[in-house]
């Protein structure tokens, strides 16, 4: 871990600091004859008013809470579903096409036709971004459990483990890496439908909040808008790692998965 | 252990078998006839074995050898329940064998694959004791600990097993069917995936454990040396689809030692029997 | 064998099919909220003769089309320096890593401010969304590359030209089209987004359209021919990935 800080702190981070004081320069000195972009320094200060005046912090919690829920929906009955299709072959035969065909409808799509079954509600706001997120858990959950190896079932047959034990100290543990990379892949999913969402639908939201600011030709408070979501994607997906990583912490050979 | 060191007499004869000490249950042998598997192939089902008979003894050791391809694998998974044989009777003492039976645990030949790496050792070796209602915690942590002394790795109980080398990692896996204190062991080329002083060393923990726990122990491998060395028979089979062939009883003494043994005139020649019974005629 | 396995394919589609078939009987022609799957076929049509829905496709697999095809060229020639030099890749990680995980819709409102309204927007934004896979592809692609291959291309005197058109390039094909088969749907969605969000010409504004027009029939049917869309695309990228992978062993075509 402290190498990794180590790393990032001389190259990487230098970049993004490289180009915001570019960005800057380039604004300050006029060089870019662009009417509405914003100096970072303005997006910031534009940042902080929001926050003083509550309008920022309330969108967050409203796009976190949001995509946090919808997630959680979206793993448990993902998890279960994807189970189901792993271990039942007879489920399998019955469901198989009709997932294929669902999980690859564009999910955006389904927004506009959320919007008009449940209307403008935070409650269609979580149905779509639970229907977003729902996919890459069942697929990856599937892919988990068909990549335990054959022999592990064996072993859990020669010692005779029962069902729910099977499940849960064999296919589940062996199945976990690809697990959670479906649910990284979902959480992210939830947070960008919840987000479209509030900008076609429901007016709450950091959505709402850029499409409005926008509206208002505020550019500053639009990037400062923009600029969270973009944090808050890169937060909740360091989040899910971290806590994966502490919870496994030298699960597998190191370097072995990624 | 009633062990007699008998260098001419070819014949086995019950008592040379170390038999449990008394108060345990007797020995489980296995009974097998006529029995036939066919598995499913490229083109259509292929018939693996047919017409096997086989009779071990309880307590005794035997060696299956064969060219690749015969089939070994195959009769060992149908002795362990793992596979269901298409013809014929197989009964593990008196019971006719499906699916895995409570008194043998089958050790497989690719111990990275069998073994799960996100436990222990200690929480490996656990498995097979975990969902048994009987056995208490510290029952389970006093299983553990002997299975794990019985093949050396006693201080390692803590360490991943992607952390081990081949040998010590197999071992575990030994380890895991040891602390079931099983009736028969079962065995599928445990040590083909091994250097030969690693193999040599596992081999003769395999005889301690059988001299001291006397378990039966079909062990299934391509190398001649081994099933001479360990066995107190060696079955071979062979043929298309395979059957037993040939019989050679090993009558070297117990116990066994990888120099003085394999130096013995009677193991030369019966490692000539076995491989001219192997190699040589096509088919029986 | 083959027929029997499209068969049990086709069995797959039956919970599907039970649940238009029952949706098409339960509810009632005028439903608003839940019209049944045949008056989604006939709003679809009605949109058809208008003459407005083929233009809309038409447009969207435009915008789709030329997106992807930049996102190819520009990420794979990323994905190489990346992959290349592994001091590059650590500078670049952390703006990759923020480029990557920043969400479309964010990034449209930005766009239109800086760049305008219009195609050169939407591609812009598709091409910041879908390239990464394959930046990430091919980097991993020219990360895993065989010494022993680059060493063999210049013991036999290759000239470098020769040694990245006959050598390099060839390496790196399976990884950059794995990039592709995953840029693909990428595309196809932000692509329908950017209509959604703007009201430029595609399938994506008609959808919106419907939804503000309170027209649920229109929204559904436009939903199929989304999905209709979006596996034909698919079907024909998997097609041409087939194609091309054929002279390859199939350990290097991945799933």
């Amino acid at each position: 871990m402290a190498r990794n800080l180590r790393h990032l702190n001389v190259g990487g981070i230098a970049l993004l600091v490289a180009l915001a004081a570019l960005w800057q320069l380039a604004v300050g000195a006029s060089l870019i004859d662009l009417d509405y972009l914003p100096a970072p320094t303005e997006v910031v200060q534009a940042g902080v008013e929001q926050v003083e005046a509550g309008a920022l912090v309330t969108a967050t919690l409203h796009t976190l809470g949001v995509a946090l829920a919808a997630w959680l929906i979206a793993l448990v009955l993902g998890v279960a579903l994807g189970l189901l299709l792993g271990f039942s072959a007879a489920a399998r035969m019955v469901f198989t096409t009709s997932v294929e065909v669902l999980r690859t409808l564009p999910v955006v799509a389904f927004v506009p036709v959320a919007v008009l079954v449940f209307g403008l509600s935070t409650r269609m706001e979580v149905v779509v971004a639970a229907w977003a997120a729902l996919w890459p858990i069942v697929i990856n959950t599937l892919g988990g459990v068909e990549a335990v190896p054959a022999r592990l079932h064996e072993v859990a047959a020669v010692f005779r483990l029962s069902g729910a034990r099977r499940i849960r100290s064999i296919v589940l543990p062996a199945a976990a890496p690809l697990i959670l990379v479906g649910a990284r892949l979902g959480l992210s999913f939830a947070l960008i439908v919840a987000v479209v969402a509030e900008m076609i639908g429901n007016p709450q939201g950091l959505g709402h909040l850029v499409i409005r600011t926008q509206q208002a030709l505020r550019t500053e408070a639009m990037f400062a808008g923009i600029l969270v979501i973009g944090l808050l994607g890169v937060a909740l997906n360091a989040a899910l790692l971290a806590l994966t990583a502490r919870a496994a912490p030298d699960m597998f050979e190191p370097g072995k998965r990624s | 252990m009633n062990v007699s060191a008998r260098m001419e007499t070819p014949a086995l004869m019950a008592r040379d078998v170390p038999q449990p000490a008394a108060g345990e249950q007797r020995a489980l042998g296995y009974s097998c006839h006529a029995v036939g598997v066919s598995l499913p192939g490229p083109q259509g089902s292929r018939k693996v074995l047919a017409g096997v008979d086989l009779e071990v003894a309880g307590g005794e050791v035997v060696s299956i050898v064969g060219r690749s391809g015969t089939g070994k694998t195959t009769l060992l998974r149908v002795l362990g329940g793992l596979l269901p044989a298409d013809e014929g009777t197989v009964l593990l003492g008196e019971q006719a064998v499906s699916g895995p039976p409570a008194s043998a645990v089958t050790v497989f030949q690719d111990y990275a694959r069998a073994l799960l790496p996100w436990r222990t050792v200690r929480r490996n070796v656990a498995l097979g004791l975990e969902g048994r209602r009987a056995c208490g915690r510290a029952e389970r942590e006093r299983l553990v600990a002997d299975a794990l002394d019985a093949v050396g790795l006693g201080g390692r109980g803590d360490d991943r097993p992607w952390r081990l080398s081949g040998g010590m990692q197999q071992r575990v896996q030994i380890a895991r069917a040891l602390a079931l204190r099983p009736r028969v062991l079962l065995m599928d080329e445990p040590f083909g995936a091994l250097d030969a002083m690693t193999k040599a060393s596992l081999q003769d923990e395999l005889l301690a454990v059988h001299a001291r726990t006397a378990p039966t122990i079909v062990f299934v491998t391509h190398d001649v040396d081994e099933a001479v060395y360990l066995g107190d028979r060696v079955l071979i089979l062979d043929g298309q689809p395979g059957a037993i062939t040939d019989e050679v009883p090993v009558s070297l003494p117990r116990p066994r030692d990888q120099l003085t043994t394999k130096e013995h005139p009677t193991f030369l020649s019966l490692r000539h029997r076995v491989h001219d019974a192997v190699g040589g005629a096509h088919g029986a | 064998m083959n027929v029997r396995r499209q068969l049990v394919r086709l069995t797959g589609l039956l919970p599907l099919a039970l649940l238009l078939g029952a949706w098409e009987l339960l509810a009632s022609a005028d439903d608003p909220y839940f019209p049944p799957p045949s008056s989604w076929w006939v709003a679809v049509r009605r949109l058809s003769e208008l003459g407005t829905l083929l233009p809309a496709i038409r447009a969207t697999a435009e915008t789709f089309a030329l997106a992807l095809a930049v996102a190819v060229v520009a990420g794979s020639l990323l994905g190489l320096a990346i992959g290349a030099l592994p001091a590059m890749r650590s500078v670049t990680s952390p703006l990759v890593e923020f480029s990557r995980t920043m969400p479309p819709p964010a990034v449209v409102p930005m766009a239109a401010l800086l760049i305008g309204l219009g195609r050169t927007m939407a591609v812009t934004v598709v091409v910041f969304a879908a390239v990464w896979p394959i930046v990430l592809n091919t980097a991993e692609a020219v990360r895993s590359l065989p010494a022993v291959l680059l060493e063999t291309a210049r013991a036999l005197h290759l000239s470098r030209r020769a040694r990245i058109t006959k050598v390099l390039g060839p390496a790196l094909v399976p990884g950059l089209l794995l990039g592709v088969r995953v840029a693909t749907p990428l595309c196809v969605i932000v692509t329908l987004l950017v209509e959604m969000l703007t009201g430029a010409p595609g399938i994506g504004s008609l959808l919106v359209q419907a939804q503000r027009n309170f027209i649920s029939a229109q929204a559904f049917g436009l939903l199929i021919v989304v999905g209709i869309f979006g596996f034909l695309i698919n079907t024909g990228v998997a097609a041409l990935e087939q194609r091309v992978l054929r002279a390859w062993p199939p350990t290097a075509r991945a799933r």
